[in-house]
């Protein structure tokens, strides 16, 4: 009891962090639970009932929400490639003799969109892809090149989503590397480059093993960012044209907004062990890298 | 070189396209939709802002610099003292307990949280106001990772010689700990200001009313719709996009250094 009284203090500094957590963070999680095994009408009601898993089987049995699994996949495949790859090359550039001056610059360039509130960005992008407005199928004209279909058309929406949400992630990404490579032994490249390997060698045999902190941070954290994409599909596309864009946590969120409350609670506890069961998974994968 | 200055322009085009397209107007964006420069600047956007569905904008200007003040503010202190004591009695249950739960949640999509979260806010009856927002906004993974990180690299015999001399835990906090952790209170106090300026789906959840939208809900709402003035979504978008921006410019390093290592530590 003196022992409990002597840290009442601390239990005392924990107690508002200990009331948000509880009241936003793990009571939302197990009403979610709870209202994705009632019937959706009367999940709002003080007697809800229950209705078991129907839910789920609902949403499983919905041919709509596997296309849109399907896409979220694909989607967060080619944006997890794209950005950690594409940020990579970048940071390699920036930390190379090549830049020999303004490199703070080249990175401040590619963060700024990081710290740009995301609603605002995704609505210049939106406008940027316009037929009439916008400044991208202008350049193309200009150009003599063909048109690009942006948002418009269910071919080139997922990737203009992609570009989109590439352009306010990617520096994030690109400063993580930099840290990394800020610590590596520059003396080791040399040491290769003396031994004769060639720029590629060096890259795949030196550098490369010792970026594995920074590729698995990455990785892990992009695959849960795009595994959750929302904001830009709000802001530009609406999950459509065509259902292209319609990925798991939107179409959920649409359920929520028809009152669907039951099956877009179960949508959401699906999506949760999906994102749970990869990023374990990339874990475990960079754990084992490691050792 | 050549690459890298490529890419910065690339990456910086849509905010010069932006500022452009608040500033000409929609005759002139039409004719020439690549100029570089306004033929003459034309402030009737600003003005055709200064309502936006049936609230001023001043009000929601307001609306933003408050919620992310006084949630900045709150985010500070709550994390702070929080990952204090989590820290000091690592061992103890209940703090095992909170940081598991806590991680869970940091782990659950954010977006689907916020709609049993909007059932949470219902039934506390705070569906509608500021304090809902406000608190729901005061509590994140980066603020917490950062001051926990600080306080394990804190020696032991710093807070042993301060006990020897007879302070209280409350002395200790606020005497010691507290002014050794300057640097990190700034830090995360940049970064909460330009992560909550920017959220806007837990403020448009909790909102009842268009009286409390911050200005990235109003841009959100202004740009959905219908017979859109495209002059008037860019220069809504100037308003809500320059004071991220010009905090970022000045407090960089900060920044940048603080979020990857929020990250690294996450």
């Amino acid at each position: 009891m003196g022992r409990l009284r002597a840290d009442g203090i601390f239990y005392l500094l924990a107690l508002p962090f200990a009331a948000l957590t509880i009241v936003f963070g793990l009571w939302p999680i197990v009403l979610s639970l709870q209202v994705s095994l009632t019937a959706s009408a009367t999940a709002l009601k003080a007697a809800p009932v229950y209705v078991g898993l129907s839910n789920y089987a609902a949403v499983l049995a919905d041919p709509v929400f596997t296309a849109s699994l399907v896409s979220t996949l694909v989607y967060t495949a080619l944006a997890v490639v794209l950005n950690v790859g594409l940020a990579l090359a970048y940071a390699l550039l920036l930390d190379s003799p090549y830049v020999s001056r303004g490199r703070a610059f080249f990175k401040l360039a590619v963060f700024l969109p990081v710290v740009t509130p995301d609603v605002a960005g995704y609505v210049v992008w939106r406008w940027l892809y316009d037929q009439s407005f916008g400044a991208i199928n202008a350049a193309l004209k200009l150009l003599g090149l063909p048109l690009f279909g942006g948002i418009a058309d269910p071919g080139t929406a997922m990737l203009a989503v992609l570009l989109a949400e590439l352009w306010h992630h990617a520096g994030f990404y690109v400063v993580i590397f930099l840290a990394n490579l800020a610590v590596c032994e520059k003396a080791l490249s040399e040491a290769a480059s003396i031994d004769g390997a060639g720029p590629l060698q060096r890259l795949r045999f030196v550098i490369l093993p010792q970026l594995r902190p920074a590729i698995a941070i990455n990785v892990i954290y992009a695959l849960i960012q795009f595994l959750k994409t929302f904001s830009v599909v709000v802001v530009m596309t609406k999950g459509g044209p065509a259902d292209a864009t319609n990925f798991v946590s939107y179409y959920a969120y649409q359920l929520f907004d028809q009152a669907q409350y039951g099956r877009a609670t179960a949508m959401a506890t699906i999506l949760f062990a999906i994102v749970l069961a990869i990023s374990l998974a990339a874990y475990r994968t960079a754990e084992r890298g490691r050792a | 070189m050549g690459v890298a200055g490529l890419v910065s322009v690339v990456f910086f085009y849509p905010y010069l396209w932006m500022v452009l397209g608040a500033f000409r107007s929609t005759r002139d964006i039409l004719r020439h939709p690549l100029a570089l420069w306004p033929e003459h600047a034309d402030f009737a956007a600003f003005a055709g802002i200064a309502e936006l569905s049936g609230v001023a904008l001043w009000r929601v200007v307001l609306n933003s610099l408050g919620i992310t003040g006084v949630s900045t503010a709150l985010a500070i202190a709550i994390a702070a003292s929080g990952a204090y004591a989590l820290t000091r009695r690592p061992r103890a249950l209940a703090f095992r307990l909170l940081r598991g739960g806590f991680l869970l949640a940091m782990m659950y999509p954010y977006m689907l949280l916020v709609i049993p979260v909007y059932i949470v806010v219902y039934r506390l009856g705070l569906l509608g106001s500021y304090a809902g927002i406000v608190l729901f906004l005061s509590t994140g993974p980066v603020q917490f990772f950062l001051f926990e990180q600080f306080f394990r690299t804190i020696p032991a015999e710093v807070l042993e010689a301060a006990m020897i001399d007879g302070a209280t835990e409350t002395q200790i906090l606020w005497r010691v700990v507290m002014p050794m952790a300057a640097p990190v209170v700034a830090t995360v106090g940049i970064i909460t200001f330009l992560l909550n300026w920017a959220q806007w789906f837990p403020v448009l959840v909790i909102s009842t009313t268009p009286d409390t939208y911050t200005l990235p809900v109003a841009l959100l709402s202004l740009n959905g719709e219908l017979g859109t003035d495209f002059q008037a979504i860019m220069a809504l978008a100037v308003v809500t996009t320059i004071p991220p921006a010009v905090v970022f410019l000045l407090a960089q390093r900060r920044v940048m250094g603080g979020m990857t290592e929020g990250a690294v530590k996450g």
